[in-house]
């Protein structure tokens, strides 16, 4: 699995990530890094414990990295989930965490298989 | 081998570890990254490095501190000014960007960001930061070297005068230390006249000029030994015409400030109050109000000094015939600036001689840019805030004591390494009224009692004093807190913070 076949997996952008980070090699770290990031871990047990002020902002830290690495469609998920985290959550709001759950998974997969990839050459 | 150069130093203040290491990843290269993960981390660290900090590149949604609330202490503390301000974000609303903007924020980048955007903005806001800093240091210099100019070229050309006159040179620079502290004290007590600092600083250097048209009376009236007849002291007395008509005369710098005030001055430097000075017979406030102040200061000098014709007088004796018209009518206002500044004149005259002038004018120079609005602090201001800083610091730190401040919004309260350490707390605390840690240092009700008496403070009256006691160390000990509220310059001043020092008793 290349970069671009991870990227198109995880349902990203390759072209536009390696245009604005300007070098492979520099996004490839990066994506690599994502897994160990903790912002999603930080989101899940903010959620689990209600805390919405502090889902907020790993919502938000999530769709910052996301928005620079150019994993769109976790970006875009993660994007709806901040702002509804923002003005104030209700539970019928909930679809809208699952749908991060699940690209975030995809994300992850996609990446675990490039590492393993990687490391197995 | 590369060589080792010093790199300048670029704070990271950003939540997320994965964005940080992006920027340390695009600008580690060529400058070396701080990094702070919250806003509360970020101002200790600005605490720590100020104006060492090239650069700060700010996110704005953070737990403990936003990057609003770090903007906020950094106009507070004034670090906005030294230290230019990039703000990354996602945020993309207008009003988050407009409110960064006002806060003093140099630049605004939007995530997801290009590495070569972010790059290109980081050098040109360092160098142009560097190249601004460097333009005020060259502008300050200028300016410096054309006023030393100028005052030495007055200074000559008046000392010309009172060569050919036999007179001491301390003539001038006693005439105009007196201008500027009668001048200073009639502002305290009256804004009738209506004069700035500058027209002081004018005023002052008009007046080494009061006597020039003395060159124009003969040496032999001029240099008498004795009391002139009637018909030499009338000779005499054209002196104050001939100076105010060699100025009208100059061929050119007709409306320069200087010219006009010192036109005044030569002119009406002998007219009295009552109408009976000479030579045009101006009475009351007909008289310009420099000609007043210069005629008092002339009078009191010539009092104080030895004249061919006559011995010195005491400063006492001079000040008690002033004021008992022996020596002519002078306005009640000035008669009054004279009183209240009887007592410490003899000695400030004698320490501006031993000082010398330059040291009285490097301090109004400083005096001016601190009061001037629209020049930032230049580095040479910088640097002595900076060395009395560190003597500050040094001097607290050996006489061991607690020191801290407290800035109201948002509230953060910072302590000195030191003393953050002997109270076991950080050095930075939000929120302290409702930091456990804090609270738990001494008992409800003294906290209550001494935010009583923080609030019994005014902006006339900002000292508080309050003992009680404190655990410390594992001890209760009985201390005094000592503080000062701090208040906004506005009309109506508001709070805006304390700082204090906490003493054993």
């Amino acid at each position: 699995m290349t970069l671009k076949e991870c990227y198109a997996a995880l349902g990203g952008d390759y072209e536009e990530a390696i245009s604005r980070l300007n070098s492979e090699r520099i996004v490839q770290k990066f994506v690599l890094k994502f897994l160990n990031d903790s912002s999603y871990d930080l989101l899940c047990s903010a959620m689990e414990a209600e805390n919405y002020e502090e889902a907020f902002r790993a919502a938000h830290t999530i769709k910052g990295v996301c928005q620079n690495l150019s994993f769109t469609q976790l970006s875009d998920s993660s994007s709806h989930l901040t702002e509804v985290l923002r003005s104030g959550w209700s539970s019928e709001n909930m679809p809208l965490m699952e749908q991060v759950k699940r690209d975030y998974q995809q994300v992850t997969e996609a990446i675990r298989t490039l590492q393993t990839e990687i490391e197995g050459k | 081998m590369r060589e080792q150069r010093y790199k300048q130093k670029i704070l990271v203040v950003d939540d997320s570890e994965m964005n940080r290491a992006i920027l340390s990843e695009m600008l580690g290269e060529e400058y070396e990254i701080i990094e702070a993960e919250n806003g509360v981390q970020a101002i200790a660290l600005l605490q720590k490095y100020e104006s060492e900090l090239s650069l700060v590149l700010l996110d704005i949604v953070m737990p403990e501190m936003d990057g609003f609330g770090v903007l906020s202490v950094m106009n507070q503390r004034h670090w906005i000014s030294e230290v230019p301000v990039i703000m990354i974000s996602a945020e993309s609303a207008f009003t988050h960007m407009e409110r960064a903007y006002d806060l003093g924020i140099t630049d605004y980048i939007n995530r997801p960001f290009d590495a070569r955007v972010v790059h290109r903005r980081v050098v040109n806001t360092i160098l142009l930061y560097a190249k601004q800093k460097k333009l005020i240091g060259l502008v300050e210099d200028q300016i410096h070297e054309k006023e030393k100019q100028s005052k030495l070229m007055v200074d000559i050309l008046s000392h010309i005068v009172e060569f050919r006159n036999g007179e001491s040179g301390l003539h001038v620079l006693h005439i105009r230390m007196l201008t500027d502290l009668l001048l200073k004290k009639l502002i305290q007590i009256t804004d009738q006249y209506q004069i700035s600092r500058a027209d002081i600083a004018l005023i002052g250097t008009a007046s080494a000029l009061h006597d020039i048209g003395k060159i124009g009376i003969d040496e032999a009236v001029l240099n008498k030994p004795g009391r002139l007849t009637d018909e030499e002291f009338a000779i005499m007395k054209t002196h104050s015409m001939i100076g105010a008509k060699m100025l009208a005369e100059l061929p050119i710098h007709q409306n320069e400030p200087l010219v006009k005030t010192a036109y005044e001055i030569c002119r009406w430097h002998h007219e009295r109050y009552d109408g009976r000075g000479y030579p045009d017979g101006l009475k009351g406030d007909e008289i310009p109000i420099a000609a007043q102040i210069v005629a008092l200061a002339d009078v009191y000098d010539a009092l104080t000094s030895e004249r061919v014709y006559k011995k010195a007088f005491s400063h006492e004796v001079a000040i008690q015939m002033i004021l008992d018209n022996q020596c002519g009518v002078f306005n009640p206002l000035l008669m009054q600036c004279l009183r209240e500044i009887a007592d410490t004149l003899q000695e400030e005259l004698r320490i501006s001689a031993q000082a010398g002038e330059n040291q009285e004018e490097m301090h109004e120079a400083v005096e001016e840019l601190l009061l001037s609005e629209d020049l930032n602090a230049p580095d040479r201001l910088v640097e002595l805030l900076d060395y009395e800083r560190t003597k500050y610091n040094f001097f607290a730190e050996i006489s061991q004591e607690i020191r801290f401040e407290y800035t109201q919004t948002p509230a953060v309260l910072t302590l000195s390494a030191w003393s953050a350490e002997r109270l076991k707390l950080p050095e930075v605390i939000m929120e302290p009224m409702h930091d456990e840690k804090v609270l738990a240092i001494s008992g409800n009700s003294d906290w209550k009692n001494l935010k009583r008496e923080i609030l019994k403070t005014t902006p006339q009256n900002p000292v508080f004093r309050y003992t009680c006691e404190i655990s410390l160390e594992e001890e209760t000990k009985a201390v005094q807190i000592i503080g000062r509220t701090i208040w906004s310059g506005d009309e109506k001043p508001q709070y805006k913070g304390v700082f204090g020092k906490i003493m054993d008793v």
